[in-house]
């Protein structure tokens, strides 16, 4: 599929700010399910967007803005291709709870079986996931149970949590938005040694009725590592396993690593945060007309 | 049909070499139009240029006493044709293109970084015919500055895009577009839809999707209307083709009135407030209180309504500073500088008159060189250095010293030429492409926009003003 991204942030303050200093995350990453054949980044006031990879690989910009200045606009545009999905059959079924100890030891997935910021790997969450399992001895069989669990069970109800809500709280509340129920999974998968990462990024909803979760901004999903595979995406917010209608943006432990646009400043006043998202198919042959 | 034909050493559109087979993506036109009998092709000629008379599709001419002509835009039954991949590249760096040109508007008129990190120089930006001191300071609807524009592309000799120039105050053009689809269909249904061309018809509602989203009322549906200049201006048949084709009032400016820092439009049931105005009049003429005072196609105190932020205009006013053919020059420097990306589109290499060094290559080459006028448009003061008289370029050298601002140059480039129906046979014809950037919420690009063809035999001159055709774009 061929999805266009329009994603705009912007930031007034009631007292001129400065010394302002940013990174953002807003071009995605390239994989075997996506290539972007374009992605624009641009900045109000005046500003050049310094690319670099984050720890994580990430495709991250660096943004100074050292004079005064009442507002700050992140605009991306991006244009990308995703490639179709895994069908039912292919699903990487077949992999031992059992094997998973030796992943520990392996760099590119230690990061994402220890604690974070917004996430705590404990006996208490360990007890939970443990339930949602059954009797399952299967690595994605796991997984897809404790997306279906969080599917089921929690509320799906916008303004319940703040942005800063950790995954303790989540799990307790069964209750949030999609960055909840993502850092809810990795919290679950990692406390049964599965590899779980915090993925950020956009989601393009092609039902006819829109009723799909997390398309009118950005949205947040879980990646799991399933040995012989690779990491596999996986979305409790719409009990989905990810297709073409996913771009990824970045990855990493929880929130904290992959927050489309954080920064500092000095001074600044109340400041006001205005985001807007579009997510539009391109490829759809119109009609002749 | 083809059998004749030579690309005589110039890069082609269609036949990559002489008396060989035709580009891939341009077989099927080969075939049907070159199955056509020389009689049978130049009847449909003439059945599509009734229909364009027919249907008043024209334009004016102005000529040296100022006595205007209606002609009827000449028009070439051979399409156009673009592949995807192509038409990718186009667009991907047409795309980078506006946004850094928005970026310098939005700059040059707030804290000019550009300026003062030395990437411009401040004369150039300063001194532009169309910048627009009022605007400093102004945050204009939505960041947007160049809502439509139309920029010029041409290919070189090794068949690769450029781009000529960048028309960001009112480009004219998109609905000869759309009559050349409509002719095209008509004339050939099979080959049109066989090809899987991609339509251009949604143009006039992306166009109208645009406007609205810079209404400053987001309730109900905004009113937009047309500013034209009236019924003389030469683009007179385009104002009205778009304006009923978006169903949007088309206006002159006595039908417009600002009263208290808003504008309404005087209709049969009373006055009606207006939020976005697509404004075909130039900066200079919209509004005798802030500019020409002699100006009587204008709204006085329209401006004011404007930068109380009640009205918009689309283009922003201000925005010909960044289509100065002296700015030009420095786009790929601002793509870099704001975006810090390489251009995708590349310029065509240009001299400008106020550098000493450039100056005096200018003036020592006037014979090689394009001379273009910095803040003209429409192929008006241009100085043609292979085809012109002794006389033109001395006259062309005493302007250019007395005014070196106002004086860039390009070197000839061989534009790549297009199997052109020309007398009774089939000829090549340079060609250029603008294709029509719409930046609203989306920055759209209708595929393909308008492939002009200098009629003329070995001309480089496509405008519509200096005996210009144009054929239907098929982008694939």
């Amino acid at each position: 599929m061929e999805l266009k991204v329009y994603h705009r942030t912007e930031y007034r303050y009631s007292a001129p700010a400065k010394d302002s200093v940013n990174e953002v995350k807003l071009t995605p990453r390239d994989s075997k399910s996506q290539k972007c054949s374009s992605s624009i980044v641009s900045v109000i006031p005046a500003a050049r967007p310094k690319p670099y990879l984050d720890l994580y690989g990430n495709r991250s910009h660096h943004i100074e803005l050292p004079e005064s200045h009442d507002r700050f606009v992140v605009e991306a545009r991006i244009r990308i291709h995703t490639a179709p999905g895994l069908r039912v059959e292919d699903y990487p079924y077949g992999v031992e709870m059992s094997g998973l100890k030796v992943l520990s030891g392996r760099e590119d997935c230690h990061p994402f079986l220890q604690s974070s910021p917004y996430i705590d790997v404990n006996p208490g969450i360990w007890r939970e996931a443990v339930d949602m399992m059954s009797e399952s001895s299967d690595v994605f069989q796991t997984c897809y149970a404790i997306m279906e669990h969080i599917f089921k069970e929690y509320d799906y109800k916008p303004g319940a949590t703040a942005v800063t809500t950790h995954a303790n709280e989540v799990i307790k509340r069964k209750v949030g938005v999609c960055q909840d129920f993502a850092h809810a999974m990795v919290a679950l998968c990692r406390s049964l040694n599965i590899p779980a990462r915090y993925v950020s990024g956009y989601f393009f909803d092609s039902t006819r009725d829109h009723r799909l979760r997390g398309s009118e901004a950005t949205h947040a999903w879980v990646e799991v590592f399933v040995e012989g595979y690779g990491w596999i995406g996986l979305d409790p917010t719409n009990n989905k396993v990810v297709d073409d209608t996913y771009i990824v943006l970045a990855v990493g432990r929880d929130y904290t690593d992959v927050s489309p646009v954080s920064g500092s400043y000095f001074g600044g006043g109340t400041s006001t945060l205005i985001v807007h998202v579009a997510v539009r198919r391109v490829d759809v042959p119109l009609a002749v007309l | 049909m083809f059998q004749d034909y030579q690309t005589d050493g110039f890069f082609d559109e269609m036949f990559p070499k002489e008396g060989g087979p035709a580009f891939p993506h341009y077989r099927q036109v080969e075939e049907v139009i070159g199955g056509f009998t020389r009689e049978k092709f130049l009847e449909k000629r003439a059945q599509t240029e009734s229909a364009f008379l027919e249907q008043g599709v024209t334009f004016t001419v102005y000529g040296e006493n100022n006595q205007g002509t209606e002609r009827i835009f000449p028009f070439d039954l051979i399409p156009r044709v673009i592949p995807a991949d192509e038409w990718q590249v186009i667009e991907d760096g047409l795309t980078q293109r506006i946004i850094a040109l928005n970026l310098f508007l939005n700059d040059i008129y707030h804290d000019a970084k550009i300026i003062k990190d030395g990437v411009i120089p401040e004369d150039v930006v300063k001194t532009a015919a169309h910048y627009s001191p009022l605007m400093e300071g102004f945050e204009v609807p939505r960041d947007i500055y160049m809502h439509i524009c139309g920029s010029d592309l041409i290919r070189d000799d090794q068949g690769k895009y450029l781009v000529l120039e960048d028309n960001g105050r009112c480009p004219s053009g998109a609905s000869y577009v759309l009559e050349n689809r409509e002719a095209m269909k008509r004339a050939f249904p099979k080959l049109y839809q066989s090809l899987g061309v991609r339509p251009v018809a949604n143009y006039p509602s992306l166009l109208r999707k645009t406007l609205e989203h810079l209404s400053p009322r987001q309730t109900g549906v905004p009113v937009a209307v047309l500013l034209t200049p009236g019924i003389y201006n030469s683009a007179y048949f385009e104002h009205s083709f778009l304006a009923r084709a978006m169903g949007i009032e088309i206006v002159e400016g006595r039908d417009l009135i600002a009263s208290d820092g808003y504008v309404y439009m005087r209709t049969t049931s009373g006055l009606v407030q207006v939020d976005v105005i697509y404004r075909r009049i130039d900066d200079d003429f919209i509004d005798p209180l802030a500019f020409r005072k002699d100006s009587l196609l204008g709204v006085p105190g329209i401006m004011d309504a404007y930068l109380k932020g009640n009205v918009v205009l689309a283009n922003a006013v201000g925005t010909g500073v960044a289509d100065d053919k002296v700015t030009y020059a420095y786009v790929p420097d601002m793509i870099k500088y704001y975006l810090d990306q390489d251009p995708i589109l590349e310029n065509v290499p240009t001299y400008l008159a106020w550098r000493e060094k450039d100056r005096q290559h200018i003036l020592g080459n006037l014979k090689e060189l394009v001379v273009k006028s910095a803040n003209e448009s429409g192929g008006y003061g241009m100085l043609m250095g292979p085809t012109s008289s002794k006389k033109e370029r001395e006259e062309f050298a005493a302007k250019i010293k007395a005014n070196p601002r106002d004086f860039v140059a390009q070197p000839v480039v061989s534009l790549s030429r297009h199997p052109t129906v020309c007398g009774e046979g089939i000829e090549g014809r340079h060609v250029d492409l603008r294709p029509y950037v719409l930046y609203g919420e989306d920055i759209e690009i209708i595929p393909g926009g308008l492939t002009r063809v200098a009629l003329n035999k070995g001309s480089l001159v496509v405008n519509s003003s200096q005996g210009g055709g144009s054929k239907d774009t098929w982008v694939l």
